[in-house]
């Protein structure tokens, strides 16, 4: 019976794992494949597959060497930074609060919270450009109230400012969309996993003497390392592959795109405008090791924990 | 000898007659096709528009249209081009995109039999079978509507400032100081943004077989006079605050329209309509329609429609493509439907284009669309020509925003744009 | 327990209040601007509240898109996205979280660089493999592929690997369970919150995927309801009236479905499981 049970433990885990990967098998590992080989080539997708031209590395050349993609990763790790690290700093009290404080209205302010994440593209489209609009937005028009209140009126801009047009201001705007996105999901992961910690360490530790400020951070943020782990690991791979705010909110056609064009929009142009996929692929490529590393590091930061003491060893 | 039962006779009578039935009557039988039609918005309403004429002059072709998203449309089509498979039987382009499409060899030369389209090449407005030809001069496709440029103004607004339509469109040099007299009598901008100056002012010039951006042997062109000359009219007008920096479809744009705050608009002869429907209903009849300046003629916009070589329905699909754009009476109905300009001369001759347009006080706005088409000359598109685009314009915001010299400003461009179109 | 300061409670009721406000606002407009006809959504200042062309701008949209069809796409594809992820991605996460195993380290890895890479470029090779197997204009091919996602996964590896103590498995399989029984009776039922957000950011991000299916699908009756939406943008003319009311019943399942999980994500009950 022992030889038995031994066995299925040593299977189990495979066949568990096996969905994933029979999936991964059939429908990713062949896109992959075409994307390694497709950068080795010079491509114009309409042409037709026969079409295809060995360049050998040349598109990774190509594409290390060009400046819109120098300024397109300066972008890409400027949004990443500004819209992250707010979003996390910020996720992480709130949901400590609301678990915290909030018994009936939880459920509502989480949803407020939450709502960012359900409004769909175009709606996100349409309504921050009418509220970031230069003349008529609701954001000018309290900034111009503003002016009006002594202290802080002083530093109030003069005239109304052009969120959307301008590129000192585009950016800021832009990466404050990404945040407002992103903000409420942070929020969700982290209470989701601040349920999972037992009160009575609360308990023990108020009785104890400690306070909250010390409960938070000797009890609470070692035990939502693994969280943490999940949630900047996303934030990273979701804000290096930023393509969808900049894009809906500045229109490709106009001149400012430039300052807001991420790695992920630069390689969408390279693929549709300039039928060149092979270079797309390239970037693709490269922007796959930047972010690779960069988990890599996070992963040093605070992988270590994942499981802590309660995991199987 | 058992003769055959008479219910064995009843069952195989039965079996024999409608099996004879299908076999006899081939001739008859009514197999119905289906014509897939892949477009996008507002072109699809086109065709829709179209169904009921179609089906009395087609009842054995049914019409499937199937639309998306204008830059998910022209994905689609690329993805389905890419690999052969799941193509439609007509394709619908739209202007930007006609170029890579051409080159791409993927769509039938219409030129060829059984098409034989440089038949009815006199029955078009001239400039659109040179912009649906590659450079290898296959016609890849036919066009269906067209974007004649006109200048769109408010007679109000420079009456008030003493300003004529002479004024306005004798050359650049006028239209600006036109925009300084507007600014100063009634604080309205003269345009919506400098960089529609800096984009149209770039044709000048332009004849019949000259590429914008590059010459007949792929040559760059963008560090001529000509361009210098357009970036420097668009930074005047910046610097002399002549544009409200409104970015088209935009709240600040319709505003602008709606309370008179900016002057002109220079687009294609189809914003009439938006401007009636929606854009600032209020100002009907304030409006006019003049030639663009300084003599230009040249074009926003156009729709084409192709057939991919890999189609099911060539014969079919070619029927429909005449239908939507040889037919007289097609195009004209798209015009009453959509408000777009027809393709075809045929419709130009048409009492429609006598009718007074209301929004635009009752000018006869139509004869002049039709002779501002037969004028646009014939420029040859190139498949970098959307990769010039986003560079130039690129280079321009860098020039009125940032203050980078205009010389410089082209040089940089020149070799991006090198580096890019290098394949 | 001590009751904290009234002033530092007020502050922090004040920036979430003011927060909460901010966060409201667009998806409060989008229902305001579903109520108006185009002309108006582009005023100035835009409007604040609710207009009377709510019933004008369904029509239009109805008339222009097989909607009831498309919202019963996604809804479809949404579910068995969400039901098949719930399932293997749990059965994934604790396999990787609990059970040492040759490779273990190298396959994580692979689940996590699968997420790496930006899906629109493979749009050209997924479609090879689509027609290959005959899928095109079907909704398997857009919920299959995602049935197991590599973000569900980590999720589950993650959340497992901190909530479920060894000692729970242990004494169930000293108890004579099965593998899979272990996870099914005696895990599962503890992984309330998790699943209640892998349900909620599964359903969510299959329907709001419009990639997917602007390459699988062919006829405008097979769209998912936000590719029909944009195959209602044209470049100039949109009808935003009608697109802010689809916009609008778009999102309404969502928020159905984050009240159902948020009962099971704020419930705070759960925390007696960690102990034996």
């Amino acid at each position: 019976m022992k030889m038995r049970q031994l066995k299925a433990r040593d299977v189990a885990p495979y066949l568990f794992i096996a969905p994933f990967f029979v999936l991964f098998l059939v429908f990713g590992l062949f896109p992959l494949g075409f994307s390694i080989w497709l950068s080795l080539h010079q491509w114009d997708p309409a042409t037709g597959l026969a079409a295809m031209r060995r360049v050998g590395v040349e598109n990774y050349w190509y594409a290390l060497t060009d400046p819109w993609f120098h300024k397109s990763l300066y972008n890409t790790l400027w949004f990443a930074l500004v819209s992250g690290l707010p979003q996390h700093l910020l996720a992480l009290p709130l949901a400590y609060f609301i678990n915290r404080r909030l018994k009936r209205s939880r459920n509502a302010v989480v949803g407020a919270y939450f709502l960012p994440y359900i409004t769909s593209s175009v709606a996100i489209a349409l309504i921050f450009s009418t509220l970031l609009s230069k003349d008529y937005g609701v954001i000018n028009a309290v900034l111009a109230e503003l002016t009006r209140v002594p202290l802080l009126g002083t530093l109030m801009p003069a005239e109304s400012i052009d969120w959307l047009g301008r590129a000192a201001y585009t950016k800021p705007a832009v990466a404050f969309v990404v945040f407002w996105r992103f903000l409420g999901w942070n929020v969700v992961l982290y209470l989701s996993a601040l349920q999972v910690i037992d009160k009575d360490l609360f308990e023990a530790a108020t009785l104890d003497g400690a306070g909250e400020w010390q409960q938070f951070r000797y009890i609470t943020l070692p035990l939502l390392k693994p969280m943490m782990f999940f949630a900047v690991t996303l934030t990273i791979i979701g804000n290096l592959q930023l393509f969808e705010e900049p894009f809906i909110l500045v229109d490709i056609e106009k001149g400012v795109s430039q300052s807001v064009m991420t790695t992920a929009i630069f390689m969408y142009r390279l693929a549709f405008s300039d039928g060149d996929f092979g270079t797309a692929s390239a970037v693709s490529w490269l922007l796959f090791i930047v972010i690779a590393v960069l988990t890599w590091l996070n992963s040093r930061l605070f992988g270590r924990q994942v499981g802590g003491e309660h995991a199987a060893r | 000898m058992e003769t055959v039962p008479m219910s064995m006779k009843l069952v195989t009578l039965a079996l024999l007659v409608p099996l004879s039935a299908t076999l006899l009557a081939p001739a008859q039988a009514q197999q119905k096709t289906t014509l897939t039609v892949a477009t996008f918005p507002d072109l699809d309403r086109a065709a829709k528009a179209a169904v009921p004429a179609w089906n009395k002059q087609y009842p054995n072709v049914e019409l499937k249209i199937v639309s998306l998203q204008y830059a998910d449309h022209h994905t689609a089509m690329t993805t389905a081009l890419a690999t052969g498979s799941g193509l439609p039987d007509v394709m619908a382009l739209d202007l930007r995109f006609i170029g890579k499409f051409a080159e791409s060899g993927g769509l039938e030369d219409l030129a060829k039999s059984p098409f034989n389209g440089l038949a009815l090449r006199e029955q078009f407005v001239r400039y659109t079978y040179t912009q649906a030809t590659s450079s290898t001069g296959a016609l890849a496709a036919m066009p269906t509507d067209i974007g004649p440029g006109t200048l769109l103004y408010r007679k109000d607004i420079i009456d008030k400032a003493g300003v004529t339509e002479a004024d306005l469109t004798k050359d650049w040099a006028s239209y600006i100081a036109a925009g300084k007299k507007i600014k100063a009598a009634t604080g309205a901008y003269l345009l919506a943004d400098a960089a529609d100056l800096r984009d149209i002012a770039l044709r000048a010039g332009l004849n019949d077989g000259e590429g914008i951006y590059f010459d007949a042997k792929g040559q760059v062109l963008v560090d001529s006079p000509r361009f210098v000359r357009a970036f420097e009219l668009g930074r005047e007008a910046r610097q002399a605050g002549l544009d409200a920096k409104a970015t088209s479809w935009t709240n600040e744009w319709a505003a602008g329209f709606k309370q008179g705050r900016i002057a002109t608009q220079m687009m294609g002869a189809w914003l009439t309509g938006h401007l009636k429907n929606w854009l600032a209903p209020d100002t009907a009849g304030k409006w006019r329609s003049a030639n663009l300046p300084g003599g230009l003629y040249g074009s926003y916009g156009g729709s084409f429609y192709a057939i991919p070589k890999k189609a099911a329905h060539k014969p079919e699909a070619w029927d429909f493509i005449r239908f939507m754009t040889a037919n007289k009476e097609t195009q004209l109905n798209s015009l009453r439907v959509l408000d777009t300009f027809p393709a075809l001369i045929a419709a130009h001759q048409d009492a429609l284009m006598d009718e007074p347009i209301a929004f635009l006080g009752g000018q006869k706005a139509r004869l002049l669309w039709r002779d501002i088409a037969a004028k646009v000359p014939a420029i040859p598109v190139s498949k970098y020509d959307a990769v010039a685009t986003d560079i130039i314009r690129d280079e321009f915001e860098k020039v009125v925003a940032e203050g980078k010299d205009i010389k410089t400003a082209l040089a940089d461009a020149k070799s991006l744009i090198e580096r890019r179109a290098r394949r | 327990m001590r009751r904290a300061d009234t002033p530092s409670t007020a502050m922090a009721w004040l920036l979430v209040g003011a927060g909460a406000l901010l966060l409201i606002a667009p998806f409060y407009f989008t229902f305001v601007f579903a109520t108006h006809p185009r002309t108006e959504i582009f005023n100035s200042p835009p409007p604040a509240w609710f207009g009377t062309s709510a019933l004008s701008n369904f029509d239009l949209l109805l008339e222009r898109l097989p909607f009831w069809r498309n919202l019963g796409m996604s809804l479809y594809v949404a579910s068995m996205t969400t039901a098949l992820n719930l399932l293997l991605c749990s059965l994934a996460g604790y396999a990787f979280a609990t059970y040492e195993f040759r490779f273990k380290r190298e396959l994580f890895a692979v689940v996590l660089a699968s997420m790496m890479l930006p899906s629109f470029l493979n749009m050209i090779p997924s479609f090879m493999v689509m027609d290959f197997l005959g899928w095109i204009d079907q909704p398997r091919a857009l919920y299959i592929p995602a049935a197991a996602g590599a973000l569900g996964i980590f999720m589950m590896r993650q959340y497992i690997g901190s909530a479920i103590h060894r000692d729970l498995i242990d004494a169930a399989r000293m108890d004579g369970c099965g593998e899979f029984r272990i996870f099914w009776s005696v895990v599962l039922p503890l992984l309330g919150p998790a699943l209640g957000t892998l349900g909620l950011i599964t359903f969510i991000s299959s329907w709001n995927n419009f990639v997917a299916p602007l390459v699988v699908m062919r006829s405008a009756e097979n769209y998912t309801l936000p590719l029909a939406l944009r195959s209602m943008q044209s470049p100039n003319n949109t009808e935003w009236g009608a697109l802010m009311m689809g916009s609008a019943i778009a999102m309404l399942p969502l928020l159905i479905v984050f009240f159902f999980s948020a009962r099971r994500l704020v419930a705070g009950l759960t925390s007696g499981a960690v102990r034996g």
